[in-house]
């Protein structure tokens, strides 16, 4: 007997470790760590499911042990064990209870479909270029490989149309990989595409929602308190999918007014000689994918600069130095101390290709620019001056490696 | 008529078109295995051939884990990692799960009905070569270097020439389009072989279970190939013909592609389970020595299950932005097609309720079945809380969830299968130490390979990458999980090796006598291993489990007293001239024409036109050839309602339906 439990009893005890063992510490992705409201809501739906599903499954996996010890036939005689060929009050009775249970766990279910499909008026005071407007919280979510841009227009959406992704009417501020959110308040995601089917999540606000090409869905997003909060796009997108990430940051309400302002500066202007330098480099090879304001395209981001790609369009740089992150979220800025990481960015201007798998020679992801050293100096020291450092916690947040 | 079509393909005329070629005669060695169209020897070539693509689909699997074991791996580069993990789930789900049950259902199905073959023979066979035409094709992607990149579920418009422009994505089209026309023929083969070719007394609900799911799958495969055939075709158009059926920047919808897809998508998961649920409802009761539980509820849920089915398909799209009222209707109907599944669940534990269990092999899969894919049917309802699937959707709990299903609930069951049926096939059990080895480390591996992926998963880990981060809690598991896929890997190796030491340990002895495993159901009436004729006479079955009933009966007493012996209940495999349909060259000649259609399509017309006249010609000369030999026994006197030449033993001849 104890040669057969005792496999069964090893499975058991691997099964424990498995459970104990599952509070990983540092999982910024954690879909069991909610940091928001709507995150929260599904978590609290989930929770008990997972534990009536526990115990289901201790019943199944244990009655079957049970079954196993209890009637194992030990030979003792040949006889036939009562031939028993059904029970249909028994098999009525457990075809009902669990539809029961899964009546009442539908209905929880719907209610909280219910609650995170619902959209409210939360409009909030914001100073734009000096004029305070009532801002209805909403961004444009773009997908496209392997990169998010987030656009925001605070006149409100109405009358934009967003049907053409590749040809988007000009936004107040446009940046990337790194949404930027007021707390506390419900943020609308327009989601769509440039190309592919990619998915927006951001696990701790809540769950994801595709971006499809030709299409815009909505989805929202909101976080309790101030950090950074990783996202990863979950819909495969082709070759560098792994390495389309983003991250929210939630700033206070202030803080969240601040960013506004330096976002709506115009471009910073060279003075040094490197970085004068540098933006020539900017407006023969770089312009023809990226966007500077006011330097390849008016101050209010003319579209279709990136008449080279396939997606016809790439990050737009005005305030690169605002975001920790670059190249779809998955290289830092900066070091931890808040100096520039020379090297990284170095190297992908070098041969962008060989730090992040892409099509280039299809347009699709950033090329080899073949600059020599000095020309790359020159365009780090121009890039240098786009746009303000971001705070250190959100920096040291962001550390990835 | 019938004459001269006899003299013009009868091979004796010589002058004729058609008469350069002599009809195969068998006679042994490999030609005997390529004009087969015996479902007993095709049955045994669909497995070989699963097993063959398992072995492909496993390397693959390997290589997937070696690269996710560390962060930032290595081991193979993104590109070819969405072609691993692309080819990885297509070769399991369309080249070894679906095969392998096609293996036992050609192989079974007649013998579980009392029947002498399918009712279509040499369809039969024109299934087998266009299903292995179909996967040879696609994994001649590996050798052109240029495999597809855009995951089994294909989703548009990532799969057009815009984004996909090597022809990876048109292997992947035209070779499950090719896979597709042989599902389709045995469906409706098996369909038809089932309803037309039941042994004398065997009503509907006096089928085995087996043959039972068998059917409802058929069924399942009948309205979902179509579907896909539809799908791909539209990308085929698209990919090479500028059509722009999934092209948004011309104004279709992507999501087009997925309704399809998963139309015949959500099925396609039932045609992969419902076999083994077969397999174990005939192992269950053989080794509790107890009748299946419910016999009539097992068969409903099975049927449930089949019709439910049809209406789970948009949870695969629960993300996708088609709108809450469309994702709570398909929430609840998610959720309920649970129900039916439990039911089975446990109906099978009530089997062993009271039983005399004995705990070999083949019993060790089946009860394995039970407990893993309950794992994954309980994860299935998880994701069917739309709002929590938000969070699961596309992470690595999907992928653990589906594995438990598929690994769990389709394959262990397929090996519960091979441990039960092998005596009936080859005419020797398979080792029993060796089979439980098989066992505890394929199930230890799998829970420690799979059972992390419910872990990283709900830790935020994605589906499809290629590599991930450090310093998001995914190292140690995905680590974990690369130990464990070698430990399914040495349980599969136990398995070949069983295979191989018992046939050695077999050679020369006497095949096992018949009943190996006093075991219930009609295809056991046949001595092992199973005779080209398969039953000696027609079996006339009077109630569910024949073969049992005829070895045990119960007394006054109510206690079960042997009736008859195994022996004595037993055919014993030596009628001779039973009339059998002779084999045929054209199913292969016919299968083998339509990858040369494919790759013609890929790279020059020119190479269609020898295809083309390679399929043209073998229905040409199908039609043309009859059923029989005119040469042997039967030819002069089928379809003449004469009675054969020689005196077929038995009372009368086994049924056939040509």
């Amino acid at each position: 007997m104890w040669k057969i439990l005792r496999p069964a009893g090893l499975l058991g005890l691997f099964g424990s470790i498995v459970a104990l063992a599952g509070c990983a510490s540092d999982a910024e992705l954690d879909t069991l760590k909610p940091q928001g409201p709507y995150a929260r809501t599904i978590d609290s739906l989930s929770d008990p499911v997972f534990i009536v599903a526990g115990v289901v499954f201790l019943i199944i996996f244990g009655g079957t042990g049970y079954l196993w010890w209890r009637f194992h036939d030990d030979h003792s005689d040949e006889e036939y064990p009562e031939q028993i060929h059904g029970n249909f009050r028994l098999e009525i009775l457990w075809t009902i209870v669990p539809t029961l249970i899964l009546v009442v766990i539908g209905a929880f279910t719907i209610v909280t479909l219910v609650d995170i499909s619902s959209r409210e008026d939360n409009a909030m005071a914001l100073s734009v270029d000096g004029e305070s407007t009532m801002w209805e919280p909403e961004v444009v979510v773009v997908g496209q490989q392997w990169w998010w841009e987030y656009r925001y227009y605070f006149g409100g959406l109405e009358g934009i149309d967003l049907s053409d992704a590749r040809n988007l009417p000009p936004a107040d501020i446009v940046t990337a990989n790194q949404l930027v959110i007021p707390i506390g308040e419900e943020i609308e995601l327009k989601i769509t595409s440039r190309d592919v089917i990619h998915s927006h999540w951001i696990p701790a606000l809540n769950g994801k929602r595709d971006a499809v090409p030709g299409r815009v869905t909505y989805w929202k997003v909101n976080a309790d308190e101030p950090g950074v909060y990783f996202g990863q796009c979950t819909e495969f997108c082709g070759l560098s999918h792994s390495r389309m990430r983003m991250q929210a940051v939630a700033l206070s309400a202030s803080d969240f007014q601040a960013w506004v302002d330096q976002q709506l500066e115009p471009a910073a202007e060279p003075t040094d000689p490197a970085a004068v330098a540098g933006k020539a480099i900017f407006e023969t090879q770089c312009a023809r994918c990226h966007v500077i304001n006011g330097v390849n395209g008016p101050h209010d981001d003319e579209p279709s600069k990136g008449a080279d790609l396939v997606s016809n369009a790439a990050p737009n740089l005005t305030h690169l130095m605002s975001r920790s992150t670059y190249a779809g979220g998955i290289f830092n800025l900066y070091e931890p101390d808040g100096s520039l990481d020379r090297t990284q960015l170095e190297a992908w201007l070098r041969n962008a290709p060989a730090e992040k798998p892409a099509y280039a020679e299809g347009r699709r992801g950033m090329p080899a620019l073949g600059l020599g050293e000095t020309e790359i100096d020159n365009v780090v020291a121009y890039l240098q001056i786009l746009g303000t450092i971001p705070s250190i916690d959100v920096i040291v947040a962001t550390e990835v490696e | 008529m019938s004459e001269s079509v006899a003299e013009l393909t009868s091979g004796t005329g010589g002058a004729l078109p058609l008469g350069a070629y002599s009809r195969p005669k068998g006679g042994g060695g490999w030609r005997d295995w390529v004009t087969t169209v015996d479902h007993k020897k095709i049955g045994i070539l669909y497995g070989a051939t699963a097993l063959f693509f398992f072995g492909i689909g496993g390397l693959e699997a390997l290589l997937i884990r070696l690269q996710l074991a560390t962060p930032n791996g290595t081991v193979v580069g993104a590109d070819l990692y969405n072609q691993i993990y692309t080819m990885h789930g297509v070769t399991m789900v369309f080249l070894v799960i679906m095969p392998m049950a096609a293996a036992f259902a050609n192989y079974l199905l007649p013998l579980q009905i009392g029947a002498r073959d399918v009712a279509f023979p040499r369809l039969n066979a024109l299934s087998f070569w266009i299903f292995l035409a179909g996967g040879l094709f696609l994994n001649c992607a590996w050798l052109v270097g240029d495999a597809p990149d855009g995951g089994w579920f294909a989703y548009a418009p990532n799969t057009g020439v815009t984004f996909s422009p090597g022809h990876g994505m048109d292997y992947y089209a035209i070779g499950l389009q090719i896979a597709g026309i042989a599902s389709l023929i045995s469906a409706m083969n098996l369909i038809v072989t089932v309803l037309n070719m039941r042994a004398p007394g065997m009503t509907l609900f006096k089928m085995p279970v087996f043959t039972w799911m068998v059917l409802v799958v058929q069924f399942l495969l009948l309205f979902a190939v179509p579907v896909i055939t539809v799908a791909l075709f539209l990308l085929l158009f698209d990919r090479n013909f500028g059509a722009n059926f999934f092209n948004p920047e011309m104004g279709a919808d992507p999501l087009l592609w997925q309704h399809l897809f998963w139309i015949f998508g959500h099925p396609e998961v039932y045609i992969l389970v419902l076999p083994s649920f077969g397999i174990v409802s005939e192992v269950i009761p053989t080794f509790s020595r107890k009748p299946i539980f419910g016999y009539e509820f097992m068969v409903f849920s099975g049927i449930a299950i089949g019709f439910l089915g049809w209406g789970v398909w948009a949870h695969h799209m629960f993300v996708s932005g088609i709108g809450p009222i469309s994702v709570g209707a398909f929430t609840l109907s998610t959720m309920f097609i649970a129900v039916p599944t439990g039911v089975k669940i446990l109906n099978w534990m009530a089997t062993m309720w009271g039983g005399k269990i004995r705990l070999n092999s083949a019993m060790l899969f089946a009860t394995g079945v039970v407990s893993m894919f309950t794992i994954g049917g309980l994860s299935g309802v998880t994701h069917s809380l739309s709002p929590a699937d938000t969070q699961q959707t596309d992470t690595y709990y999907v992928v653990a969830h589906f594995h438990y299903v598929i690994f769990g609930g389709a394959l262990l069951g397929f090996f519960a299968g091979f441990y039960f049926w092998w005596p009936k096939a080859f005419g020797h059990k398979l080792g029993e130490t060796l089979g439980k080895w098989n066992f505890w480390l394929m199930i230890v591996g799998f829970n420690m390979t799979f059972g992390p992926m419910h872990i990283l998963g709900l830790n935020g880990m994605s589906r499809r990458i290629d590599t991930y981060s450090p310093g998001f809690g995914f190292e140690f598991w995905n680590l974990f999980a690369t130990f464990g896929v070698f430990v399914i890997a040495s349980g599969v190796m136990c398995f070949v090796a069983n295979v191989i030491l018992s046939a050695r340990r077999a050679r020369g002895l006497p095949p096992e006598p018949p009943d190996p495993w006093d075991a219930r159901s009609p295809e056991w009436f046949s001595p092992n291993p199973t005779p080209v004729h398969n039953f000696d006479e027609v079996i006339e079955i009077s109630s569910l489990d024949e073969f049992w009933h005829r070895k045990w009966t119960t007394n006054e007493d109510g206690k079960v007293v042997r009736r008859a012996t195994a022996a004595e209940v037993c055919h014993t495999g030596d009628a001779v001239g039973v009339h059998l349909p002779s084999p045929s060259y054209w199913p292969i000649v016919l299968a083998a024409g339509l990858p040369l259609i494919g790759f013609g399509l890929l790279y020059n017309l020119w190479i269609c036109v020898p295809g083309t006249l390679m399929v043209l010609g073998s229905i040409y000369a199908w039609v043309f050839e009859p059923p029989d030999d005119p040469d042997g026994p039967f030819g002069e006197g089928h379809g003449h309602g004469e009675e054969p030449a020689e005196e077929p033993p038995g009372e009368r001849e086994v049924a056939s339906v040509e």
